[in-house]
Order: C-alpha cells, then sequence, then structure tokens
C-alpha cells in the first residue's frame, strides 16, 4: 500500500486510486486511416517495465480526476505525479 | 507437594495477587505478571509438549516470542480455544486452562514417541520421498495417517465469538520495541516535537535492562534497572507520545505502512472480557520508523540440544531475575561468549548451583573475573558432546576441544545437572527490517546480519543494529536519533556509561563430538525437528539454494519461522558448500513476524459487515412482501416474491405470465443513471455510443450500445434527450460505477476540449417499471393529465407528469417486449411512488416482478444482458446486433477495432437461439455445446448463456454464443451433461413477438 | 400526498458522540470552470465557490464543498426552489456549467463530540491529525469501503454525506464501530 499525492487533493491511501495503465498514450484522432498493425500497437502494447515507468492514476474515491504518475515499479517508489495534459518534470 | 522453584522477591509480579490456572488438567498457582512459562516454571514443569516429527520430549527453552517448543493449546474446548499459544508469551489469568498440544494421549506417554527410536528411518524430505507412490493411496492411508500424527494443536470448530476491530493511525514517528533503545529514541522523538508512538510486545516496557542489576553496569552512576526504570516513569509523562503495551508488530510494508497487534483481552480472566474486544489490528502509517525490535540468543548445535531442561542463558537470567524462578538447582551453563556469565552471577547471587563450560580458551572480562572469584568452576575449551535425561535433562557429557575446535579429545566428564543454560552470542533481529525491503549487510567478526540499505524512512538502533554492548547501545541509539530526527540536543548526550567488554570470542556453528554425525541430534530447528544432519543430507543430494534447503528439511518453517537457528543452518551450508556467508544471504522474512488470529485480520468484516450491502428506497416494500434477494454487484435486488409456498420456478412462472396477460412492476432503481449537460453533449455521445445522437429529439429516448477501444461491447442502456443540451444516460446496474469512470476518463484525458458535464444521478431516483397490455391504464389512473395515446406519448419517449405534486420522468421504454413505463421519482418518495402504482394496479392484477422474471422475459425477446450474454469477447456483429452501428460516423469508441482482421473472423462466436428438442428440458447455463461427442479432442463450439422455461411459449429457450452459429440456424447440436446429453437446434434469438407488435399493444 | 421515506437512521447517543439523520435537505452539484460560472454561481448563492482544494465555504446555512477542481456541492436547510431554480436557469441553460439536484443521491449524517474522528480512523485510510484541528475542511475518501464525503464544519462536528444506498449499511458500520469506543 502506498502513498499517492494527488495533484489536486494531496497524500491519500492506495486504496482510494484506481491504476490505469501506461501514460502518454494518445487516442490516434484519425483511427480509420490506421493500419491494423498501427491500430495494435496503440490497443494492446504496453511497456510494462521493471524500473521507472509513466502511469496514469485516478483518484477514484477522490476528487475522480485522472493524473500522471512517474513510479519505479520495482521498489514502488513515486518520483513525480502531475496533471493530464501536463508534460513530465524534466528530471 | 510439589517443590517451589519460586525462589526470590521480584518487583515485577504482585504477589498480593495468587491466580490459580490449569494446566493439562492439573492445578497450579502463579502471580499477576507471570506468564504461562514462568507460572509452569516456578511449580518445577519444565515438559511442556512433543516435537513434531519425532515426538521428543521438549520444554521450554526461551522467554519470548522466539519460543519454539513450548507452544500450548488455550481454553478447554469449544469456541474459546486456541491453538499454537506461546507460554512464553501468555500472560496467567484467573481460571486459565492449558494444555499440551502434539500429543498421544499425553504429553508424558506419547505413542508418537516412537518416532524417535525410528529416527534413522525418517531423514530430511522423508515425506517427499515416501509419499510419492502409489497415488491412490494418498487418500485412503498417507494422508489421514499424517493428520492423526502431526499437526500443532486443534482448531476450534465452533465460531470465534470474541470481537475484533481494525483502527488507523497516524504519526511522525513510530517506535518499535520498548527496551532501551526503544525508550530512548521515543524519549528524544518526543522532546523534539514528534507525535510518537512507542509499541512494545510486552506487559511492561524495559527490554533486558530493566533487570539488569549488575553491579559492573553503570548508567550516570546507577545501576541500569534504576535508571532505566527512571526514564519509563519520565516518557509516560510527555505529552506527543503514546504508549501501547501488549502491542506486537505484524507486518512492515513499503511507505511505512505497518500492521501492529494489540492485545487487549488475552491477560484477562473470561468474565472480565464479555462482550469487550479481544484484539486490535492498527493499520499505522508513520513518516519515519524507528526499529528497536533488539536481538536474539543464539542455541548451540550439539548432540541432543533439545532436552527439557536445556534452556538460553538470557531467558534463564530473565526467570530468576525478572520473575524470581529458578530453572533448576543445579545449572550447567554452555557458552561461547561473556554475556552468560550474566546468567551465572545472577544465579550464584541466589544460592543455585553453577557450573561453565566455554568453548572460548579464556576472557578477560571482568565478569569473568567476578564468576572465578565468586568459586564458579569454569571448564574453558570444553564442548558439551551429549546430555542424558528424557523428560528433563539429568546430566551432560562434556570433552575438551581439539586447537581447531573440529574435534574432541581426551576422555568425558559427566556432570550431573537439572538445567543447561546455552548460549552462542546474539542475532539481530531484523526481520522487520527486511520485511519493509531493506537489504542486509554481513558482519564477519561477530556473524550477523545487520541493516544496511533501507527502502523507506526508518533506521534500526540498539541490538537489532548489531550493537550489543550497553555503552554502544546507549550511544548509538543517541547519535543516530538525532542525526535521523535532526534534533540538536537530547537529554542523553552526556551519559556516562561503564559496562564489561567482550574481547574473546568464538564460533563454531556445529560443534565437534565424539561420534560420527550420523549417530548424534544436533537440533537446528526445535519445533520441526531439523538437524543438522539433515542440512548436510539435503546438500548431499544436491539441494545448494538455502530456500530449497529449507523447504526440503522444513527447518526454519515452523510457527516461530526457525527465530533462533537459521544463522547455525545459514552457517552448516556455508561451511559444507565452501561459500562466505555474506554472500549466500538468508531465507525471506515474511509477515507476520509473529502468528495472528484470523479474528484480527478480518476485524469486524463479519457477518452483516463481510460485504457492502446497498438497497433500493423500494426494499423495505419487497422485504413485507416477502421478496427473496439476489445479489446484483453489492445491490440487493428483488429476486422473485414467491407466494404460498411457490417454488422459485413457480413463482417465476407465474410472474412472467401475469407480466404479459396484464401488468408487473419491477423496481429498477439500480439501474446507473448519468446527468449529462453540455453544448457538446450530443457529440459526447455520439462517440461513446456506437449509434448516431445527433438527431435524436427532444423528449425521446434511444438505446445505446458502448464498447471498449477493442470493439467488444462493454455496457448498454437507455438514454433520454430531456433538453437541447440535457441527457440522462441509464447503465446497467454492475457497470454504473465503471461506466462513470471510463466516460470521465475520455473527458478528462482525450477530448478536454468538449464542453460536457457528468454527474451521478443513480441514488437520486426511485425507478418502478410497469409492463403489459394494462400498463397504460394503471399510468392513465396515476397521471391523469398526461395524454397517453401513441401519438402523444409513443414508444421510446419521454414526459414529465406530477404525482401528488411530485414531478416525475416517465419513459416509454422496454425491457420485455410488452408495452411498459419507467417512472422516475425522487427517491425519498420512491416507496410512496412503488405503493401508489401498486394501488392503482390492483384491480389489473398487477404483479410484483423479481429479476429472475425480467430475465426470462428480456430472454423471450432476445434481448441481451451484458455481462451474461457477453463477456468482454463479443462484439455487436458477434451479437448480429449490426443494426446499431452508424455506418456514418466517423468514429466512436471501439468503431476501428470492428474492423480488425480478428474480428471481422466468420467463425467467430455468435449469439444465437437455442430450442431443445424436448420442450420440457430446461438447459444449464454455462454447459458447454458441441457437434460431435465422438472427436478426440472434443471441439467444444461454445456455451449457453441464459436458461429459461418459458410460461408464455410453453417451452424451454435458451441464449447461446456458438462458434460460426450465425451460420448455423436449424442445425443439430449437442449439449452434453454429466448424466445425459442433450440435443438442441440452433434458432433464432428472439422467440416472442418478433415483430414488435406488442410493444404498442 | 406522497409519503418521504428515509433509511432506518436515528438519532443515536454514544460516549462523546451524537449521531443524527439531518434530512430533508437540499443538495446541488455544480459543476464548471469558467468565469462566468464562478461569478454567476457566487453572485446567486451569496458565496464563493472555493477554490481551494479540501475546503467549504459557509454563509448563514448554506455551505459550498469543493469536491474537485471543477466541481462542488452546495447544501443547506434553506436552499429554496427558487434558488435552484435560478442556479439551474443562469448556468445550466445558459450553458455556463452544470447545476443538478443531488437532494436524494446523499443521505446527510452528522456526527458530532470528541469522538468523532475514533470512530472515523476505524475505517478510514485517511489522515485526521491536521483535519480535526481545522473547520470549513472537507474530505472525499472511504469509510468502511464506502465513498463519503466529510465536512467538518465545527471542531468535532462533522457532516457525514453517503449515497443513499449505502447509507443504511454504513450507518449500521458507525453504529457498531461506535459501540466499542
Ligand atoms: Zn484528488
Amino acid at each position: 500500500m502506498f502513498i499517492i499525492t494527488c495533484p489536486f487533493c494531496g497524500e491519500r491511501d492506495q486504496s482510494e486510486f484506481s491504476a490505469g495503465g501506461e501514460a502518454h498514450i494518445v487516442r490516434p484522432k484519425q483511427p480509420t486511416e490506421l493500419s491494423d498493425d498501427e491500430w495494435a500497437d496503440f490497443l494492446f502494447m504496453r511497456k510494462n517495465i521493471k524500473g521507472v515507468q509513466f502511469e496514469r492514476w485516478n483518484h477514484a474515491h477522490g476528487c475522480r480526476k485522472w493524473f500522471n504518475v512517474i513510479r519505479d515499479t520495482s521498489n514502488d517508489k513515486i518520483h513525480a505525479v502531475y496533471k493530464m495534459g501536463e508534460k513530465p518534470p524534466s528530471d | 507437594m510439589s517443590e517451589n522453584f519460586r525462589s526470590s522477591e521480584t518487583k515485577f509480579l504482585d504477589k498480593t495477587n495468587r491466580i490459580s490456572f490449569k494446566y493439562n488438567g492439573k492445578k497450579y498457582y502463579g502471580y499477576k505478571g507471570d506468564t504461562l512459562a514462568s507460572a509452569l516454571l516456578s511449580n518445577g514443569v519444565h515438559l511442556i509438549g512433543r516435537s513434531f516429527k519425532y515426538h521428543r520430549p521438549r520444554g521450554i527453552m526461551t522467554c519470548g516470542s522466539e519460543e519454539p517448543n513450548a507452544i500450548v493449546q488455550i481454553g478447554g474446548s469449544g469456541s474459546f480455544t486456541e491453538p499454537n499459544v506461546r507460554a512464553t508469551e501468555q500472560e496467567i489469568y484467573e481460571g486459565l486452562e492449558a494444555s499440551s498440544q502434539n500429543c498421544w494421549p499425553s504429553v508424558e506417554f506419547d505413542v508418537g514417541g516412537i518416532n524417535n527410536f525410528i529416527s534413522p528411518v525418517i531423514p530430511a524430505g522423508f515425506y517427499y520421498k515416501t509419499f510419492m507412490w502409489p497415488k491412490k493411496l494418498w487418500y485412503s492411508l498417507y494422508e489421514p495417517a499424517i493428520r492423526m500424527s502431526a499437526g500443532l494443536g486443534k482448531s476450534p470448530t465452533q465460531p470465534d465469538p470474541e470481537l475484533y476491530d481494525h483502527n488507523h493511525l497516524h504519526c511522525d514517528v513510530l517506535v518499535v520495541g520498548g527496551g532501551i533503545s526503544g525508550i530512548l529514541a521515543a524519549s528524544i522523538s518526543a522532546d523534539n516535537g514528534n507525535n510518537t508512538v512507542l509499541i512494545d510486545d510486552k506487559n511492561s516496557l524495559g527490554g533486558s535492562t530493566i533487570f539488569q542489576d549488575d553491579e559492573n553496569f553503570k548508567i550516570d552512576d546507577e545501576i541500569p534497572s534504576v535508571w532505566l526504570n527512571n526514564q519509563i516513569k519520565n516518557i509516560k509523562n510527555k505529552k506527543n507520545l503514546i504508549i501501547k503495551h501488549r502491542t506486537s508488530l505484524a507486518a512492515y510494508h513499503s511507505y511505512n505502512y505497518l500492521l501492529a497487534r494489540e492485545n487487549l483481552a488475552d491477560h484477562k480472566s473470561l468474565d472480565e472480557r464479555s462482550n469487550k474486544l479481544r484484539q486490535r489490528l492498527w493499520k499505522i502509517r508513520a513518516k519515519k520508523v524507528i526499529l528497536a525490535t533488539g536481538a536474539i540468543e543464539r542455541p548451540l548445535i550439539f548432540n541432543n540440544n533439545d532436552r527439557p531442561g536445556v534452556m538460553l542463558a538470557n531467558s534463564v537470567k530473565k526467570y530468576i531475575d525478572y520473575f524470581g524462578v529458578r530453572c533448576g538447582n543445579k545449572n550447567v551453563i554452555f557458552t561461547n561468549n561473556d554475556s552468560a556469565y550474566e546468567t551465572a552471577i545472577s544465579l550464584n547471587k541466589k544460592g543455585i548451583n553453577v557450573t561453565i563450560v566455554d568453548i572460548r580458551n579464556n576472557s578477560s572480562s571482568i565478569l569473568v573475573k567476578n564468576a572465578k572469584n565468586a568459586g564458579i568452576k569454569i571448564y574453558w575449551n570444553h564442548t558439551v558432546v551429549d546430555t542424558k535425561g528424557y523428560r528433563r535433562i539429568k546430566s551432560i557429557q562434556i570433552m575438551k576441544m581439539s586447537d581447531d575446535g573440529t574435534n574432541v579429545i581426551g576422555s568425558k566428564i559427566n556432570l550431573v545437572c537439572d538445567n543447561l543454560s546455552i548460549s552462542g552470542g546474539w542475532t539481530p533481529m531484523v526481520h522487520l527490517f527486511t520485511q519493509s525491503g531493506g537489504k542486509l549487510k554481513f558482519r564477519d567478526s561477530d556473524q550477523v546480519f545487520l541493516p544496511n540499505t533501507a527502502m523507506s524512512d526508518q533506521i534500526s538502533i540498539g541490538s537489532c543494529n548489531g550493537d550489543f554492548e550497553l555503552d554502544d547501545v546507549i550511544k548509538n541509539t543517541n547519535s543516530e536519533c538525532k542525526n535521523f530526527l535532526s534534533a540538536s540536543v537530547t537529554d542523553y548526550d552526556s551519559l556516562t556509561i561503564s559496562c564489561p567488554k567482550q574481547k574473546e570470542s568464538k564460533n563454531i556453528w556445529l560443534l565437534p563430538n565424539d561420534k560420527p554425525l550420523g549417530k548424534t541430534k544436533p537440533f537446528l530447528d526445535f519445533q520441526n525437528d531439523s538437524t543438522a544432519k539433515d542440512i548436510k543430507l539435503a546438500m548431499r543430494e544436491g539441494f545448494k539454494s538455502i530456500e530449497h534447503v529449507k523447504r526440503y528439511t522444513t527447518t526454519g518453517m515452523g510457527t516461530d519461522q526457525g527465530k533462533l537457528a537459521n544463522m547455525h543452518a545459514l552457517g552448516i551450508i556455508s561451511e559444507t558448500a565452501g561459500v562466505k556467508m555474506g554472500s549466500l544471504g538468508t531465507t525471506t522474512f515474511r509477515p507476520p513476524y509473529t502468528p495472528l488470529t484470523f479474528g484480527t485480520i478480518v476485524g469486524r468484516n463479519v457477518g452483516t459487515f463481510f460485504d457492502i450491502i446497498r438497497k433500493t428506497p423500494i426494499h423495505e416494500w419487497h422485504e413485507n412482501h416477502k421478496a427473496k434477494f439476489e445479489n446484483v454487484g453489492q445491490w440487493k435486488r428483488a429476486w422473485y416474491y414467491p407466494k404460498n409456498n411457490e417454488s422459485m420456478h413457480q413463482a417465476v412462472q407465474r410472474e412472467s405470465k401475469a407480466a404479459r396477460e396484464s401488468a408487473g412492476i419491477l423496481d429498477a432503481s439500480t439501474l446507473g443513471k448519468i446527468d449529462i449537460k453540455g453544448t457538446d453533449a450530443s457529440e459526447f455521445l455520439n462517440r461513446v455510443y456506437t449509434n448516431a445522437w445527433s438527431k435524436l429529439a427532444i423528449g425521446k429516448c434511444r438505446y445505446g450500445l458502448m464498447l471498449n477501444e477493442d470493439g467488444m461491447v462493454y455496457d448498454d442502456g437507455v438514454t433520454t434527450r430531456l433538453e437541447e443540451n440535457h441527457y440522462v444516460m441509464t447503465t446497467t446496474t454492475g457497470g454504473a460505477a465503471n461506466v462513470l469512470s471510463k466516460l470521465e476518463d475520455y473527458l478528462q484525458t482525450e477530448w478536454p476540449e468538449l464542453d460536457v458535464w457528468l454527474t451521478s444521478v443513480t441514488d437520486h431516483y426511485a425507478t418502478a417499471s410497469i409492463c403489459g397490455p394494462n400498463s397504460k391504464n394503471i399510468l392513465k389512473k396515476l397521471f391523469p393529465k398526461l395524454e397517453f395515446n401513441d401519438e402523444n406519448f409513443p414508444h421510446m419517449s419521454f414526459k414529465n407528469a406530477e404525482l401528488n405534486g411530485i414531478n416525475c420522468r416517465i419513459m416509454r421504454i422496454s425491457f420485455t417486449g410488452e408495452h411498459s413505463y419507467e417512472i422516475n421519482i425522487e427517491s425519498k418518495y420512491g416507496k410512496s411512488l412503488w405503493e401508489n402504482c401498486i394501488e392503482a394496479g390492483k384491480e389489473f392484477n398487477i404483479t410484483p416482478y423479481g429479476t429472475e422474471t425480467m430475465h426470462l422475459l428480456r430472454a423471450e425477446k432476445g434481448f441481451i444482458i451484458v455481462g451474461q450474454d457477453t463477456d468482454g469477447t463479443m462484439t455487436p456483429i458477434d451479437l448480429q446486433m449490426e443494426w446499431i452501428i452508424s455506418k456514418k460516423k466517423y468514429d466512436f469508441i471501439g468503431k476501428r477495432s470492428l474492423y480488425r482482421s480478428d474480428t471481422m473472423r466468420e467463425d467467430r462466436k455468435h449469439l444465437v437461439g437455442l430450442l431443445t428438442d424436448n420442450p420440457r428440458e430446461i438447459l444449464e447455463e454455462g454447459a458447454q455445446i458441441v457437434q460431435d461427442e465422438k472427436k478426440q479432442p472434443i471441439e467444444m463450439l461454445g456455451h449457453v448463456t441464459s436458461s429459461y422455461f418459458s410460461p408464455n411459449l410453453n417451452k424451454s429457450i435458451a441464449l447461446a454464443v456458438v462458434k460460426n452459429g450465425k451460420k448455423l440456424k436449424g442445425q443439430k447440436l449437442l449439449v452434453p451433461m454429466k448424466d445425459k446429453t442433450i440435443n438442441v437446434t440452433v434458432s433464432d434469438f428472439v422467440f416472442f413477438d418478433s415483430k414488435n407488435e406488442r410493444l404498442n399493444a | 400526498m406522497l409519503n418521504i421515506n428515509y433509511p432506518k437512521i436515528e438519532k443515536k447517543d454514544y460516549p462523546n458522540l451524537e449521531l443524527n439523520l439531518v434530512e430533508p435537505i437540499h443538495k446541488l452539484n455544480l459543476r464548471g470552470k469558467s468565469r462566468d460560472f464562478f461569478t454567476k454561481a457566487g453572485r446567486i448563492l451569496s458565496i464563493m465557490l472555493p477554490p481551494e482544494p479540501n475546503t467549504s465555504a459557509t454563509i448563514k446555512s448554506i455551505s459550498a464543498l469543493w469536491l474537485s477542481p471543477d466541481e462542488w456541492m452546495v447544501y443547506g436547510k434553506d436552499i429554496e426552489k427558487n434558488l435552484m431554480l435560478s442556479l439551474d436557469s443562469e448556468i445550466s441553460k445558459l450553458n455556463l456549467g452544470s447545476v443538478t439536484d443531488v437532494s436524494d443521491q446523499w443521505v446527510l449524517i452528522n456526527m458530532r463530540g470528541k469522538n468523532v474522528f475514533e470512530v472515523l480512523s476505524k475505517g478510514s485510510s485517511f489522515d485526521f491529525n491536521q483535519f480535526k484541528n481545522n473547520k470549513n475542511v472537507v474530505v472525499q475518501t472511504l469509510l468502511n469501503h464506502v465513498d463519503v464525503i466529510l465536512h467538518h464544519n465545527d471542531i468535532n462536528n462533522v457532516d457525514l454525506f453517503v449515497r443513499k444506498s449505502f447509507s443504511e449499511h454504513l450507518w449500521l458500520w458507525i453504529n457498531d464501530s461506535s459501540s466499542f469506543l
């Protein structure tokens, strides 16, 4: 159980959040133009890194906002939290 | 009258409070503050149990949670009994009943003891090797036999009547362990303005220093026990310090999340604890953690080192100095270090006969000098090679060791004794540190694993960090806490401490013997009966990893998790394999540190609170009308309403017929409802549903199918356009929360430019759904002002209307195929609305129906239920719902996936109808469908998703998903069941009123 | 006449804890982010919607609770139908944001007394240490696995909002937890 700092509400227990997979995968604007492989790449391919990973989380039982988290999956250390639409902190 | 072993006064017990208890049916006495172990020892009882494998007699060995042997059953029979309780931790109370475990018929005479004599044939891995073949004997022979002779205690056969609860605790600093370093740390932390919590598993603070009265130890010119006692008084008054006694840490997770069990009643008599909490599980979040968990004394590994009366030296000291109990009249102390001399001196002062056997050549410690001066005989450079005595140690044999320590030389000396106090040095308790993800390092000088790098904000102090001398403990605790808590000054900066320092040390993991190893029994894991011999056998057989050796020999796998002798096992492995211990590593320490009872783990989440219950505003009415309820997610939904002892089948048949013949009423309040507002609301619906929404007129309703991005059906429901920019969407009951979350996700992340606002109103409205040919007549009675002709209020449209001055939203929509209305009202009026409907419908025999009838009625119409007829692998095309996919829309969620090569495959599973050749035969939902039973391997074509007996069609109907089903219409297939095979024919899935004539009837 | 029915929640007293149902009471959900939305809402309600996370603003008997950067709950005994209508017509109808009546979506339970946070801590992982010293703070969290909105409107006085369908169950749990303080 880690602690996540919601960019709006502050530090909360992990139980208030739900995970939403890899971050920064943008839904293609014109899906019909894509080949099966390109669409499959968007749909299915995820990195699942052992180490520092960019993730989406939702403060499901709080403000219900989605945001991004940089987490090291090998030790659950959270390096940064930032809002949707923001660039990851350069560090 | 048995001998009284309580030999001295002690301030730690309340001598005015004499307590009687029963052990194995016999009455004994002790004092308030005694543990069961100390009370038994004071009565001269050493023999407590039988070992796990060989059933050897075993006695009390320690005074704490590391106890491997003295494990007892507490409570007589019935619900209050608890197995596997350590006698060294259980405090006695008036009326306590305890008994030995793992022995039959009694601890004194145990039939299983025969295992001891046949032990050469049960070596390591015996169970693995023996009970492999023939397999069929497992159930009939091996397993019952093993179960008879094995096992630790009896689990209660009745529900636990005790109360447990949970509580969260947030603090700046958590200090674990109430010994001297924990007390100093808590004091420093609190003084520095931190909200501090100190937890300790005993009933009082002080660890082993609180009974350290030796004159050679001084803190500011006071003996340590006196000095520490003052400190304890001092910290009790600190405002921001909470002290929790009888609280043991069970688990230390990442982010400084810790679980601790507080024992509130186990030391109280049954009368005192009625209706009170027994234990509380604290869920602790600490900003910083200070571990002061201490060290455990190591045993020494030699032949027959497990007899009752063989105890750890420091525990013997605690029994005499703290509990005033002598563990024998003639003691031998067997050691490799100076600390055991403190025990010798304590015993000697109380007039108890002591002899010392030391594997070292000498020691320059003042303690040793004092022991000599007191006239205690010391055998230097000697080791114990054997012990005698079955139920209690009677004598030992010692021999001189060769200079290199690998052999014994000379002749045996026999020493008569009734207690052998052993000390093999100290092992820091790093379990919690490693549980939290910390990495260890190995210190070669005294062969201990120590905390190295931590994953969270924490430090280890005192002996769990490898400081074993009093001055090191205090000074390092002070400096490390200062550093950790950024404190500039503390009360302990200028203490003067004097204490003996150990200079000579010697460690031999497996002591030499005059007999070959195979002829000896040097126990490592006392609880699981594994010996040094087993470890070496495992290694000869090719096991190299310590994790494998552990499992093969079961070393360290008892309830004590091998706290005592894991280090010796590692030492022997590393010596045998020629690998350095530091690089060998340790086995993984897993939570809980000490066993937890299930009651503590679940807390109050039992019975009523096992799971969340959601109720509709009309629930009470259903209850009053004897409805049976079905769990739908967390909801309790009315399932069916049996009348006059009807079976479920009978009730459902009656309800279904009534709904089609006249009128039925369903509580549909559980459907998810989302209020959608904003100038882009229509565009938003275009993107989330497969069909088009822009042209939906105000006041009209439309059914929508929502897909996942992978093209699979996710949810469905009817959405109504209330105003130009205002819709209300309904979702499935189970999908409500997920749909809202998914829609918010798209709005927040993919389409932030859309002007759309979502608000859940699921609980705001209660919904009564009235269907059947007479539904219109009932509505007319309720809403006389409303015009119900098809022009004004057609199917798939919506009206606002007042019922007794309260506004209702009425949708003319149907999930049953009947002419039907859904009336939504603010939920506080829900029950009243329902009652009004029932009243108005009386003359039309309005029949309340539950979810089962609803499922049947919609199945007759071939309407799907998402999650029952679909499972996340069905596209709308698979469901034969091509009609709902807009061809004109450029994009919607999941659209592109409908054109993937896989989703366009012709032979996917499709939704079809199934009719049994025998119309009375009802298929089982989930049953597999095949074409050819003889084919090997048999090909599974699909499965039955919904199945009912339709009273309106007077035959059995079913929905199924079948491979290539669209092309199989009219074909015969088979549904093989356990006792028969059912013949079915693939059919259309709309069984009833396929022209939808009844909707407008 | 239609009868009003609430879940079975009646006043209860425990040591240093008093539990009460506060219903019926009007509750509105407001969503929006534009300047105009804020101005309009502020003017109609005579309360500035608090922009600061986890806070509330109260004037007379009407409180506005921050729920998210674009969502507030407004509740109070004195919210009249006219006020609701003008919010709807001047915000929803003018597409400045959304105003939704959620009076029956939530049930309001008032908890007051020194033991309020003791009981809440049994079922919530939220750290109440700071919260309990501050008035006009709000938290949305889980209480015994159920979503709740907690409004600390006065020291040791908490308005707890729970969705109606969960309310009876949570009420039983609160009572159970209050019985072994
Ligand atoms: Zn948040």
